[in-house]
């Protein structure tokens, strides 16, 4: 019943990108946020969160991706979501994160629109 | 490690026994002939002072033959045991039992039993646990004869055994505690009455998803200024006690803030502002909340409420009409309360009329798994209740009052049993028809 999560995470030129497939829950969860800390990330880069195979995200699964958005924040960069399959994007339009962050189609759509913003 | 003094005995011995090997040769030479002197000791000698009891019997069980080693726990004397005493005069009652209903029986059809704990009766009374190993020895003619039975010392293990046993019941008790602690705590953040409001009929329902993990559900209906009142209905994100610390600060700061200033924007304004300031960086808290103003109709012919209801991220709220319309009625754009500096916070109002039923619930009853045995790969949240299934459910419903709507939901979530893995909290509030048009 219970679907692991699995965590890519990788570099490219617009910044650190993360890969998320499973279910996104109060189990899952500090694995993401565990990952923060480590993520190359420098000022005026943008962090990017592929959800395309993300299955289910409840309330815990917010937080760390707020987590995720604060860390990007403190660290001078940005943040935007890549490929948020619909009933996902449902409950981003139920709690208002909609409005929070960017979306992108595509992880490569998300990098395109990128435009550093540091010095 | 060997100690000094051993030696010393050993070489004491060794003079008798000098003989048997290569004596009179340099001290290693005296050692080795110690060593394979006590290593070729009589079979005899080994027998009765093994590191373990040595028991032979015939068929029935009486005694023929035991060794030193056993004598000595016992405390007793050769002779009060051979030819006249039975194995199983040397078990406790419950010993004697077992022997008798398993293990004799094992022993006849297997020709050997081996490692059963059993309890051996001391001369003294006094107890000793043993592990029990014991085998048929037959004739040339294949024809048992004799029982050999060796039995090893095991209060050793029943001490470990004993004390694995307090262990847990040990931590059985903390558990119980921590249930209690729990539970307690749950109560705490909810009210143990809500308020009575004239007009108005109210139910609402806490389902509690583990007993070990405080919740954070939370919801209230209490009076405000001149006849209004104020009722919410939230659920903060996580479990535990981080959670349940933010629920408190949850429902009391709605609360105060309520009769501080009861328009429901302002009210949710500010639980977001004292939450943002508390919580946010690497761990952010927040909540999901619908916060609704009530009033009486001003026209007692008319009867019913008005109520505002602000939602802050939280799923939306169903109302169940007299005439069984039933639909969501959502608060498109307000944001989750807690994370972000401004939150938009998005209100709807709608009218009460005698007869309608307005429900709020949290997403434990949503989220809950409905099939938990069907192949639900890679589908998203194909296996969840979902809101679609609650809308119809609700439709099924209408029209209704506010404790059949909870009892009904309350059905629901034992249906799902453990399916239910977030807690659910609902809230119903139902204005009644006039006593005549329900007679009608």
């Amino acid at each position: 019943m219970t679907q692991h999560l699995t965590l890519r995470t990788r570099t490219a030129p617009a910044g650190a990108v993360i890969e998320l497939a499973g279910e996104l829950d109060h189990h899952s969860a500090p694995e993401v946020r565990a990952a923060l800390p480590g993520l190359d990330l420098r000022p005026g880069q943008q962090l990017v969160l592929d959800l395309g195979g993300v299955t289910f995200c409840d309330s815990s699964g917010l937080t760390v991706l707020i987590a995720a958005r604060n860390h990007a924040l403190a660290a001078g960069g940005g943040i935007a979501l890549a490929a948020v399959p619909d009933p996902v994007s449902r409950i981003f339009r139920i709690v208002g994160l909609d409005q929070v962050f960017p979306v992108h189609p595509t992880v490569r759509a998300a990098e395109a629109a990128w435009r550093p913003t540091a010095s | 490690m060997r100690g000094c003094g051993d030696e010393e005995d050993a070489e004491a011995e060794t003079d008798g026994a000098a003989a048997v090997g290569d004596s009179g040769g340099r001290d290693s030479s005296g050692d080795e002939a110690q060593l394979s002197a006590l290593l070729e000791d009589s079979a005899e000698d080994l027998y009765e002072h093994a590191p373990c009891g040595y028991l032979s019997t015939l068929l029935d069980g009486r005694i023929l033959k035991v060794n030193t080693t056993l004598l000595d726990w016992l405390g007793y004397e050769r002779d009060d045991l051979l030819g006249r005493r039975y194995f199983s005069d040397l078990l406790t009652v419950g010993g004697r039992l077992y022997h008798e209903t398993h293990f004799a029986p094992l022993l006849r059809m297997q020709g050997e039993v081996s490692g059963i704990a059993l309890e051996l009766k001391a001369a003294d009374g006094s107890r000793l646990p043993v592990l029990v190993t014991s085998t048929v020895r037959t004739g040339e003619d294949g024809q048992p004869l004799l029982i050999r039975t060796t039995l090893f010392d095991a209060r050793d293990r029943r001490a470990y055994e004993t004390e694995l046993l307090r262990a847990r019941k040990e931590a059985e008790r903390e558990r119980e505690r921590l249930q209690r602690l729990a539970a307690t705590l749950q109560k705490t953040l909810l009210p143990p009455i809500l308020a009575d409001v004239p007009g108005l009929n109210v139910s609402a329902y806490y389902h509690i998803a583990s007993a070990d993990e405080v919740g954070g559900d939370f919801y209230d209906l209490f009076p405000l200024a001149e006849g209004t009142w104020g009722l919410f209905l939230g659920d903060v994100c996580g479990k535990g006690a981080a959670a349940a610390a933010v629920t408190s600060l949850a429902r009391y700061t709605l609360r105060a803030a309520a009769v501080y200033n009861p328009d429901p924007v302002a009210v949710l304004g500010n639980l977001n502002t004292v939450l943002n300031h508390e919580y946010n960086g690497a761990d952010p808290r927040f909540c999901t909340v619908i916060f609704g103003l009530l009033t009486p109709d001003p026209d007692p012919d008319r009867g019913g409420f008005h109520i505002t209801l602000a939602g802050g991220g939280h799923p939306p709220a169903l109302l169940m009409r007299a005439d069984g319309t039933t639909d969501y009625l959502p608060t498109p754009g307000g944001q989750l309360i807690g994370v972000l500096p401004d939150a938009h916070i998005a209100t709807t109002a709608v009218r009460l009329s005698p007869g309608d039923t307005l429900l709020l619930h949290t997403d434990g009853l949503t989220e809950a798994h409905v099939s938990a045995g069907l192949d639900s790969e890679d589908r998203y949240g194909e296996d969840r209740y979902g809101d679609d299934a609650l809308l119809d459910f609700a439709r099924t419903l209408a029209p209704t009052t506010a404790s059949d709507t909870v009892d009904a939901i309350r059905d629901l979530l034992d249906t799902f049993g453990s399916g239910v893995d977030d807690d659910t909290a609902v809230l119903a509030i139902h204005v009644p028809r006039p006593p005549s048009e329900e007679q009608q």
